[in-house]
């Protein structure tokens, strides 16, 4: 069970964040859930590549290691944190015009394109 | 010939080095920045259609990115691939080509029409960021490369969209498209993490080859096609589409239209190559099935209602989606079935392609023409506009080509498509044939009514001074109205050459699989 | 060179057509030159008529709006519209539902 603790772990960030953007009506509450969201994608990511008993995955000056963990994943997950980082700069960007535009935050009332 | 195997890296390093030299190119001056966003759609365009040329001729083409030699997919001792490969196959040099036509297109329209903004070196440089990922997302072989050239082209886009910040509508349009694309680029991102996590791999022929169906790469099916479906504006995820496509200027729209046709060949992709015959159920298709019909219905009607111009045609795009995931959802269901595939199957798969470059090129056209008609007069309120003929006259004869193409009236190509869908839908089903002709119909009342209150009518006092759109502006829409026009009097030649290898390629996953495992030395 | 477009069902010609516009183009164009171009230009000849109802100052400036085209076809389906129009609230988390929703009802299907 302790083993797949990490997936639960996942699981319940993913739900969070999916529940922070379905049902909270402050833009910047959303864009957190986003920020969660995509915290949970990386989580995932990055214990997929775990191997039992593994040591940091740097060759050089190894010394005598019988098993390391995966080191792609790892780069998947840095190219992810930096797409979730310009994706999040430009959300909050967007909010701030937004609320200089409309002057409420309400995701209720940011609708004048609807129908 | 010999640097000719670099050009699917090419495809890739010519408009991302456009992007990011066009803000040190930008400091020149207008005419340098001009010329440069012209020379770097030109060449771009030429690179796609020398790759259609060269994969038509020579078969699937792959690089490999960062090895020793551009095609040394396997090395010594190792059974799967272990570099970021791009593979151009038939369908992703056609998807290619159409698309680099489409940018082409909206890049001379945005010479004169983005002339009231400022800031424009900006804005070449995300246009050229959005169509290197939409390229890339076409050329590639490589499911994590796939998740981010999505993103390029998502966060371009998010840019474009808002770029008249000024205008309240247009950043809540980006906002909103903003986050259910962020949501939806997770959840493809999640999957991309099942099956690298089942098979160690992330390279399509290799996963391809590897998978066999269990519960990960089940929900790791659903996750893709519903997140894919949802970038390319499928029912009922598709409420962005009439937002964000009224919002950007124009000649961006015209290339969002063909960004969602990326997002299309990723979920063919996967639905084709990836799983293939191994996906076992046919709940997949049947769900692309009935997202085809829901979009193609619900799209043209609420288009029929819309007073805005822009946002009206969006609603079209929606519809004509809907039926490209009929003809290929119908292709789909055939794929176990190789007498059904002779019969039927493989007639709705060309008649889906060659919807998607009819499509592409008749959608580009009627946006780029509502955006002429928004720099000519003013206004895109259909209730305000009337009469416009007289004072523009080559933008109405455009207008008219791509309305009667949108509609499917004989003898232009949207009819040829059409009529290849209509008849092999009826033979799975009769009602899904009977949901694209009415479709048909209510897109051409839609369509009827745009040129009537728009273009026909008494000149109105507001508009006497209107004048013809500027020559860049022309020069852009007729590019994509010389393509309609050929693929109308040829369409034998387009289907047989450039469609059907497209669909074969879409078919033969032994064939993708074998181009990447079975070369190397 | 325009060879006939095979559906397994039927077939497109472009010849055919192209010789059916010739045909109507020619039709039409007869017809157009039988009008008269004897007409004064700026006398009554040339003004509005509106029935035999008064015709108002700006009278080029009115027409029907194209908010009310279509009214007898939007009528008709009336609850359908109503139905469609309140799907489409415009709020940004109702997009995100939908494609949630999308993605369960599809998950549940295919696991099944």
């Amino acid at each position: 069970m302790t083993g797949n603790a990490p997936f639960l772990v996942v699981g319940v960030v993913f739900l969070l964040g999916i529940y922070a953007i379905l049902t909270e009506r402050n833009l910047i509450k959303i864009a957190i859930g986003i920020s969660l969201l995509e915290a949970s994608a990386n989580l995932l990511l990055i214990v997929l590549g775990y191997r039992t008993g593994g040591s940091v995955p740097i060759f050089t000056l190894a010394g005598d290691v019988k098993t390391m963990v995966l080191p792609t994943p790892q780069a998947l997950t840095l190219t992810a944190i930096v797409i979730g980082l310009a994706t999040s700069a430009l959300l909050l960007s967007l909010v701030m015009l937004l609320y200089r535009h409309y002057g409420t935050l309400d995701v209720r009332e940011i609708r004048r394109l609807r129908g | 010939m010999n640097w000719q195997v670099h050009l699917p890296a090419l495809a890739l390093a010519v408009p991302l080095l456009g992007a990011f030299l066009s803000l040190v190119v930008g400091l020149g001056g207008r005419f340098l920045r001009n010329t440069w966003m012209v020379c770097v759609s030109i060449a771009t365009t030429a690179i796609c259609v020398m790759l259609l040329q060269r994969v038509l001729a020579g078969g699937t083409m792959v690089y490999v990115m960062g090895g020793e030699s551009w095609n040394f997919t396997l090395p010594s001792g190792l059974s799967w691939p272990i570099r970021i490969i791009i593979q151009v196959d038939a369908f992703s040099a056609f998807m290619a080509a159409t698309s680099s036509i489409a940018a082409l297109a909206g890049a001379f329209f945005s010479l004169r029409f983005m002339d009231k903004f400022t800031g424009l070196e900006k804005f070449s440089a995300l246009y050229f960021l959005l169509v290197a990922g939409m390229l890339g997302m076409q050329i590639t072989g490589d499911l994590f490369n796939f998740f981010v050239f999505l993103e390029i082209a998502s966060v371009a886009s998010f840019g474009l969209i808002a770029f008249w910040r000024d205008r309240p509508e247009a950043v809540e349009a980006s906002f909103k498209y903003m986050v259910v694309s962020t949501v939806s680029a997770m959840f493809v991102l999640i999957a991309v993490g099942f099956l690298y996590g089942r098979y160690n791999a992330v390279n399509i022929a290799a996963v391809a080859r590897m998978l066999h169906m269990g519960y990960a790469e089940k929900i790791a099916l659903v996750f893709l096609v519903v997140s894919l479906a949802m970038k390319s504006g499928a029912v009922p995820m598709h409420m962005w589409t009439p937002d964000a496509y009224a919002e950007a200027p124009a000649g961006v729209t015209c290339l969002l239209v063909a960004v969602s046709q990326a997002s299309l060949y990723g979920l063919f992709r996967v639905c084709f190559t990836l799983y293939g015959v191994t996906a076992g159920s046919v709940v997949i298709p049947w769900t692309i099935i009935v997202m085809g019909v829901l979009s193609m219905f619900i799209g043209v009607t609420m288009a029929v209602i819309q007073k805005e111009m822009k946002r009206l045609m969006a609603y079209h795009s929606v519809s004509q989606i809907g039926y490209i995931l009929l003809a290929l959802g119908v292709g789909l269901l055939s794929l176990k079935d190789p007498q059904a595939m002779a019969d039927y199957g493989f007639t709705a798969m060309k008649g889906g392609i060659f919807h998607i470059l009819n499509y592409t090129m008749y959608k580009g056209l009627l946006f780029l023409s509502a955006g002429a008609v928004f720099y000519s007069a003013g206004t895109r309120d259909l209730n305000e506009l009337g009469g416009l003929a007289r004072n523009m006259p080559q933008t109405t004869f455009m207008f008219v080509i791509a309305a009667a193409a949108i509609a499917g009236l004989p003898p232009f190509n949207g009819f040829v498509s059409k009529l290849l869908i209509y008849q092999t839908t009826f033979a799975v089903y009769p009602l899904l044939a009977v949901a694209a002709l009415v479709t048909s119909v209510l897109t051409l009342a839609s369509f009827i009514k745009v040129f009537q209150t728009a273009f026909l009518g008494p000149a109105r006092k507001a508009f006497e001074k209107v004048a013809e759109a500027p020559v860049s502006m022309l020069f852009g829409m007729a590019v994509l109205t010389l393509v309609i026009v050929v693929v109308t009097l040829f369409p034998g030649w387009t289907l047989s050459h450039l469609v059907e290898p497209a669909a074969k390629a879409l078919v033969d996953q032994a064939g993708y699989i074998s181009a990447v495992m079975g070369g190397g030395l | 060179m325009w060879e006939k477009v095979y559906s397994g069902f039927g077939y497109w010609d472009v010849y055919l057509w192209l010789l059916f516009f010739a045909i109507a183009s020619a039709v039409i164009l007869f017809i157009r030159s039988k009008g008269r171009g004897d007409y004064k230009e700026g006398t009554e000849q040339d003004e509005i008529f509106y029935g035999s109802n008064i015709v108002p100052e700006d009278g080029a400036d009115m027409g029907v709006p194209a908010a009310s085209a279509y009214w007898g076809f939007v009528e008709a389906l009336k609850p359908y519209y109503n139905w469609l129009i309140e799907l489409h609230t415009g709020i940004g988390s109702d997009y995100v539902g939908y494609f949630m929703l999308t993605m369960a009802v599809v998950a549940v299907l295919v696991l099944l």
